[in-house]
């Protein structure tokens, strides 16, 4: 059994504090006066300080300290958040994403310079540490018992750095109470048995002392008792004169976003537990599972032509079991795209600095779940048509007044599933594609000839041509003509599908459409010709008969009448040349994606089939009819068709008989 | 305690003596204890220490009290080893025993 590398788990959850911090100042720059954002900041910096000083990242502590100490003061009231403050942090929270990630580098220098900023976004020039002068509020003597959770040594909490974050509130007398400590022979070594008593003198609220333990506060004991409250000397030489009674010796529940389930509640404990898996071991089990599948495929069948009712009971068995497993499967694949949308925010915030717009992202179902393969792979071109929209769609804040917008530039970013895809759509509100520059530009590198005749689709889908821009000056953010290439490359290799949608003066929409998952689907099996070939069952409508006689009247035409109106169909036979006499009962299946149907003429209906996805090897990487290929019960290897392209086609065939009249 | 003619040796502890590290340091420490009727520990000179070593010390000293047996720091508590006194509060209300053992009886500046 192996354990996982201590270091590389601190790195993990350093890497989703960062992010929720992150997310939290973004939040905090769209309303400067939410105290929950600053909260929340304040203990993402505390917990990464506390974590990093704990795994031996001493700079990244002693960094982040600094940046805790300036969220510290707002929360307190005593600086105000500004955009300035968030600008600065953001940018301390990248340099203390490479202070995890090489903590052995020369950041030195960065440091000081983040931190001049920081000082300057706090207060002018002053030390971000540095509290006000002017105010001195009164004293108060605290005497505080605590004693830790016992295991919190091994779990990682460090009693040094509360202890020295308690000596920063004030003037304090720590004494630590060994009366617990047993002897060596009994000693469990990685135990804590000391407890503490505090004498603190402050100017800070009772609060200022449970926010110390807030990490641990569910786990300890603690007893706060305010002993005086005097002027400082007096407070400190004479403190035994007691007060009229304990303000509170129980310790108040901590905010709720750290509130453990109740103990006892044990369904709401483990629904709060989470196993991190890496990434490799689930891909592994998902090889494994898709084998499984394989495997259960031909068990089928060899049970199907038997005759054994126990054979074929457990063949059954073993089909449902392998069709649970691949849905349990599939879900633990699945992650929400919050994770992808989350970056884009500080992607637009950092664009609105750098072009000088003002612009607002938008986001929309982030709760939309996609295989993690899948979003890790759409991350970079969304960056691409992110960019595009912040530095070419949409205009300046002058250009946007004078023609009657808002002056804030939006740029929404949804996802949603619709059968079996994910649909993710970047949206802006600016000028839209110029259509003309569009075709001047394709003309004059010559993708297509002069006054070739284009709908505006297929005029769009040019710019995601490589080094396809018209853009009039290169800029840092876009312009250069590679961004929309990648997309385009990537987005085919996923098997998507792009649709751009623009309005001159209005904005443009571009849609992305990728399959949910890359690994397992849902498939019917069909028969054209002696091929067998899976249409993906998400993509499928409904199932038809076409009859010779149908078939013979509507040769030519290539339509079928569906509850009135007229679908598009191919005949596959024909399509793949297959030499073979059409079945006597021939079937249409109709697929669609989105409002766009076609229906396929095949020859049988062999019935639906777990279909796992092999890849189409280099040879037939430019066969566009297929997405994959997959393996049969019977060993033997059935082509998947592709969907997106087949629709297309059909749409094709329609316009062009549309136009012949 | 006089320890002239006692069963006397010097346990050389590793440089690592953090909550990490202070598992065997204690099967150690215990083994040594146990075979010696006093025991003088050394700390190596850029030694590692967090509370958990102080907590294992003071442990160690009730186990030898308790077993009549001696227990010492070889050099008086220094740098990491003082700087962890002091932060845990150890140093605070410190008995004339305590401060013999860890500062041998000199005085904190």
């Amino acid at each position: 059994m192996s354990f996982p590398d201590p270091i590389a788990v601190f790195r993990t959850e350093a890497a989703e504090l960062l992010e929720q911090i992150e997310a939290g100042l973004l939040d905090l720059n769209v309303n400067l006066g939410d105290k929950d954002q600053v909260d929340a900041v304040f203990r993402g910096l505390h917990t990464l300080k506390g974590s990093g000083a704990m795994f031996g990242f001493e700079a990244l502590a002693a960094f982040t300290h600094h940046c805790e100490t300036a969220f510290d003061r707002v929360r307190k009231g005593e600086v105000p958040a500004t955009h300035a403050l968030v600008t600065a942090v953001l940018e301390a929270k990248d340099h203390m994403r490479a202070l995890v990630e090489t903590p052995s580098g020369d950041h030195e220098a960065m440091s000081e310079v983040l931190l001049l900023n920081l000082r300057h976004a706090v207060d002018g020039s002053g030390d971000p540490a540095a509290a006000p002068a002017a105010k001195t509020p009164a004293q108060t003597l605290f005497k505080i018992c605590f004693s830790l959770p016992r295991n919190c040594m091994a779990n990682g909490t460090n009693p040094l750095p509360l202890l020295d974050e308690l000596r920063d509130l004030g003037t304090c007398r720590v004494v630590a109470d060994r009366s617990g400590i047993p002897a060596l022979d009994a000693l469990v070594a990685t135990d804590l048995h000391i407890t503490w008593d505090v004498e603190l003198l402050t100017d800070q609220p009772r609060s200022a002392i449970d926010d110390v333990f807030i990490f641990v506060m569910d786990d300890m004991d603690l007893a706060v008792e305010e002993i005086a409250v005097a002027a400082p000397e007096a407070a400190m030489a004479a403190p035994t004169r007691p007060a009229a009674a304990p303000v509170a010796a129980e310790t108040p529940a901590p905010a709720a976003a750290l509130a453990a389930p109740a103990p006892g509640d044990a369904k709401a404990a483990k629904a709060n537990e989470n196993v991190r898996v890496p990434a490799e071991k689930l891909d592994e089990l998902m090889d494994r599972v898709g084998e499984l599948v394989i495997a259960q495929s031909r068990l089928s069948q060899l049970a199907g032509g038997s005759g054994d009712l126990t054979l074929r009971a457990v063949s059954e068995d073993v089909e449902r079991l392998s069709g649970e497993l691949r849905d349990t499967m599939m879900v633990l694949r699945m992650v929400p795209v919050t994770h992808l949308f989350s970056r884009f925010r500080r992607l637009v915030h950092d664009l609105a600095n750098e072009t000088g717009k003002r612009i607002e992202l938008i986001t929309e179902g982030e709760t939309t779940e996609v295989d993690k393969s899948v979003i890790e792979r759409l991350a970079d071109p969304l960056v691409h048509l992110v960019r595009n929209s912040c530095d070419h769609g949409l205009e300046t804040a002058d250009e946007r007044l004078a023609s009657g917008k808002t002056e804030a530039g939006h740029i929404h970013l949804s996802a949603r599933q619709q059968a079996g895809e994910v649909i993710i759509t970047i949206k802006d509100d600016g000028r839209g594609i110029n259509k003309d520059r569009v075709r001047a530009k394709a003309e004059s590198s010559g993708l297509i000839t002069a006054n070739a005749s284009l709908s505006d689709q297929e005029l769009y889908q040019l710019i995601f041509q490589p080094g396809f821009s018209t853009a009039s000056e290169v800029t840092n953010l876009s312009g250069r003509g590679v961004g929309m290439d990648v997309v385009k490359r990537t987005i085919d290799a996923l098997r998507g599908t792009i649709n751009v949608v623009s309005r001159p003066g209005e904005g443009s929409e571009i849609s992305l459409a990728i399959p949910l998952t890359l690994a397992i689907i849902d498939g019917l099996l069909v028969r054209v010709g002696n091929g067998r070939y899976v249409i993906p069952l998400s993509a499928v409508e409904e199932c038809l008969e076409l009859s010779v006689e149908e078939d013979m009247r509507s040769r030519g035409r290539s339509f079928i009448s569906l509850r009135d109106s007229l679908v598009p169909f191919l005949r596959l036979r024909d399509l793949f040349r297959t030499g073979t006499k059409p079945d006597q009962f021939q079937k249409v299946v109709v697929i669609s994606t989105g409002s766009e149907r076609v229906g396929l003429v095949v020859d049988q209906i062999i019935g639906d089939h777990q279909t796992v996805i092999k890849g189409m090897s280099k040879l037939h990487h430019d066969v566009a009819t297929f997405s994959g290929a997959t393996i049969l019960g019977d060993g033997d290897v059935a082509l998947i068709l592709d969907v997106g392209h087949l629709v297309a086609e059909g749409q094709q065939q329609e316009a062009h008989l549309r136009a012949a009249g | 305690m006089n320890i002239a003619g006692l069963n006397e040796a010097c346990l050389r502890l590793p440089e690592n003596l953090t909550v990490r590290a202070i598992m065997p340091v204690r099967e150690d420490m215990l083994k040594f204890i146990d075979a010696h009727e006093a025991a003088t520990i050394e700390l190596a000179d850029d030694v590692q220490v967090d509370i958990s070593f102080i907590q294992m010390v003071e442990s160690a000293r009730i186990y030898a009290g308790t077993a009549g047996k001696h227990i010492a720091l070889a050099q008086p508590a220094s740098g990491a080893l003082l700087e962890t006194l002091r932060r845990s509060g150890f140093l605070e209300g410190m008995s004339d025993d305590d401060a013999k053992f860890w500062l041998h009886q000199g005085k904190i500046q």
